[in-house]
């Protein structure tokens, strides 16, 4: 089987996001998370360049500025500002959870072509293979680490997954809704940011499997 | 994109001006404003509430008579809320635990993005403007529920924005898949315009949509707080001060439900008679039922009117199901009216007593009596007893349910309100009667229950007023 580059290149992202299932160190999970994004920063640009869509070069742009590059430098300034290194536990030991990963990117591909609709349609399988292994990574991290910080990464590895999907599948939504997503996005990583200082000030930890106090 | 100007340009004002201004003026000039709010958007948008079937404001943005309806019940809880609020600050200060400056500031700063963003909830006609904006909402909320500064706070606020953020995230994958839908076995363009989806619903890939409806309904289901998706709800709405839980509950909890509704309409033309209908009125009743057992057994006086939230979303969730438009909007009108007052009138009652315990509290007849008498009401009002408004969009919701042959369903809804009327009257009536033991004089009761009294009026009159008939009967559907 021979991969298109784009194909290539969003299996690529698909990997960088299984690695940052590999390690508990936060600031290697946020180098890999930069890696992931720049990689489908590079498939949205490829698929701009065979479409001739000018304004997916605009989006790849936006995505490598703003989630490959500035994200990761905020949540890297927090991490050193609130001085914690390394998530402080996974509910599944972090090789464990990578190799799970690497199932679920096998299992992505057998149900890529179960998805009602794209039936029959072979040229988008390696993109929603991709695109649902992200998906799941995400899902995974969210579930299984216990610092705050990496519920945050969770989420923008998820939200890459949807955003490799719709790049892939439907060669990227309107300008303005892309445009309005980078921003809410970036809005909610700065406001989890902050949250993330006041956890660390009045809990003094950042272990969200502790947040129990609230219950019936 | 003159009105829509007009529609907008008063919050956003608002929340720049509130974070420099002095906060005593900020205080009273948040509800002058925001009730001036109320009347433009009532003169802007009057050609839809006279019978302009919609209203095109700029590509993406424009507004039906459902949207009308809601945008103006938003705009009036919140004009409520920072009435009632401004009361709600000056009994915290007469008892002694003033908030900061600060904390006010942005209190007041978010209020009016949050007010902003719901505006735009309503204007969306976009299905990826509508996820911007309903995200927005979590956002310019997450500093109200956070504005006690405690650990309580803290938690409620970072579990209301991971849980939000990420159910909502499947909302935009469901997104992705109806835009796939519009691309894939249609000539047209690919859209993400739900008047233009709703025009050619016959032409979209039907499987996609089905799978797009399903993540949407999750996605915002999670934001509305569907069983059992809702474990973020009691939280926020318990440790939030009374007027943002009440905005959360009142006006927050309408918008995602407005977007279910508007994904919802989609896959209504595209196939009427579909299963997925089925689904959300499933969907509807098992919340319902949960959230009346779960009812059954609180502590926490604010957590027993979020579960009681939870409970009314359920009911909307199955009008939704029912594909009954304004049935969807009497029981949202009803339920905001009656849980704002209740949520305000708490608000009261816990600062004056001390404590959000409901087994410490007693004896608010003897304490006193008008608020006594005001929560009665409101807690008849809202489990949906008769003469109140929410008793006729119940009975409309069971008649139609059983008329459409889904008597199952009625069965257990009915068995499910019952159980949720005895609950919240059980826990009411011990916190109404026993004896008293504060004085609550120093808490002006007469200026704490005005808003929550004309609230109160509101859905008496509704109910009073209001035909079966009309809401059961021809006016079935509207888009």
């Amino acid at each position: 089987m021979v991969l298109d580059t784009f194909e290539a290149l969003a299996m690529l992202a698909a990997i960088f996001g299984i690695l940052i299932l590999g390690t508990t160190h936060l600031r290697t999970n946020l180098s890999f998370y930069s890696l992931h994004t720049t990689a489908i920063a590079a498939v949205t640009a490829w698929i701009a360049n065979i479409t001739h869509d000018s304004h997916l070069y605009l989006v790849a742009a936006a995505v490598f500025a703003i989630k490959a590059w500035v994200i990761p430098y905020f949540l890297n300034t927090v991490i050193k500002k609130i001085g914690i290194g390394t998530d402080s536990g996974a509910f599944i030991a972090a090789p464990l959870s990578m190799h799970l990963g690497a199932l679920l990117l096998g299992l992505s591909y057998v149900i890529s072509l179960q998805i009602p609709g794209l039936i029959g349609d072979p040229d988008s399988r390696i993109g929603s293979t991709a695109a649902m292994s992200i998906l799941f990574s995400g899902v995974l991290l969210m579930l299984t680490r216990r610092a705050a910080i990496s519920q945050i990464v969770g989420f923008l590895v998820i939200e890459n997954g949807i955003y490799l999907f719709a790049v892939t599948q439907t060669h990227g939504m309107p300008l303005m809704v892309e445009m309005g997503l980078l921003l809410e996005v970036l809005v909610a990583v700065m406001v989890a940011g902050l949250l993330l200082f006041n956890i660390k000030k009045s809990f003094e930890h950042i272990d969200v499997s502790q947040l129990t106090e609230l219950k019936d | 994109m003159n009105e829509l100007l007009y529609l907008m340009i008063l919050p956003a004002a608002l929340a720049l001006i509130s974070l420099f201004l002095e906060v005593k003026l900020t205080r009273k000039l948040v509800p002058i404003v925001t009730w001036w709010q109320l009347a433009i958007v009532a003169f802007v948008l009057h050609p839809c509430l006279q019978g302009t079937e919609r209203m095109q404001f700029a590509s993406g943005l424009a507004i039906d008579k459902m949207g009308t309806y809601f945008i103006l019940l938003t705009t009036f809880v919140v004009s409520c809320c920072v009435t009632h609020a401004d009361y709600f600050f000056a009994a915290a200060e007469a008892a002694g635990d003033a908030y900061a400056d600060r904390s006010l500031r942005l209190f007041y700063a978010s209020v009016n993005l949050f007010l902003l963003a719901m505006t735009t909830v309503f204007l969306c006609d976009n299905l990826g403007y509508l996820w911007i904006a309903i995200e927005a909402t979590t956002l310019s909320s997450a500093p109200l529920v956070y504005f006690e500064r405690n650990k309580f706070a803290l938690e409620a606020t970072w579990k209301y924005l991971i849980v939000c953020s990420v159910g909502i995230a499947f909302a935009l994958l469901g997104t992705v898949f109806i835009f796939a839908a519009s691309q894939r076995g249609t000539p047209m363009e690919p859209t993400l315009n739900i008047s233009e989806l709703i025009t050619h619903a016959q032409l979209l890939n039907f499987p996609l949509l089905r799978l797009g409806f399903i993540f949407c309904l999750i996605g915002y289901g999670t934001k509305a707080g569907i069983f059992p998706l809702h474990t973020w709800l009691p939280d926020a709405h318990a440790e939030s001060p009374a007027p943002a839980s009440a905005m959360l509950s009142g006006a927050l909890l309408n918008c995602a439900l407005f977007g279910i509704w508007k994904v919802a309409s989609i896959i209504n033309a595209a196939q009427p008679h579909s299963h997925v209908h089925q689904l959300v009125a499933v969907l509807g009743t098992v919340t319902v039922v949960a959230a009346s057992l779960l009812l059954l057994r609180q502590h926490n006086f604010k957590r027993l009117w979020a579960y009681s939230s939870v409970e009314n979303v359920g009911l909307m969730v199955f009008a939704i199901g029912l594909g009954s438009g304004p049935l969807f909007f009497l029981q949202a009108l009803n339920h905001s009216l009656a849980k704002v007052a209740l949520f305000l009138l708490t608000g009261n009652i816990i600062q004056a007593s001390g404590t959000k315990k409901l087994n410490k509290m007693h004896g608010v007849i003897e304490d006193c009596p008008i608020w006594a008498g005001l929560l009665a009401l409101a807690a008849f009002a809202v489990t949906g007893a008769p003469p109140f408004g929410a008793f006729v969009a119940e009975m409309s919701m069971l008649s139609l349910s059983m008329s459409d042959g889904r008597w199952i369903l009625a069965l257990i809804m009915t068995a499910a309100i019952a159980i949720s009327f005895v609950a919240i009257l059980a826990h009411v009536g011990k916190v109404i009667f026993g004896s008293g033991k504060q004085g609550f004089k120093s808490f002006q009761p007469a200026r704490a229950s005005i808003i929550p009294a004309i609230l109160v009026l509101g859905t008496l009159v509704l109910g009073v007023g209001l035909n079966t008939e009309v809401w059961s009967g021809s006016w079935s559907v509207i888009r």
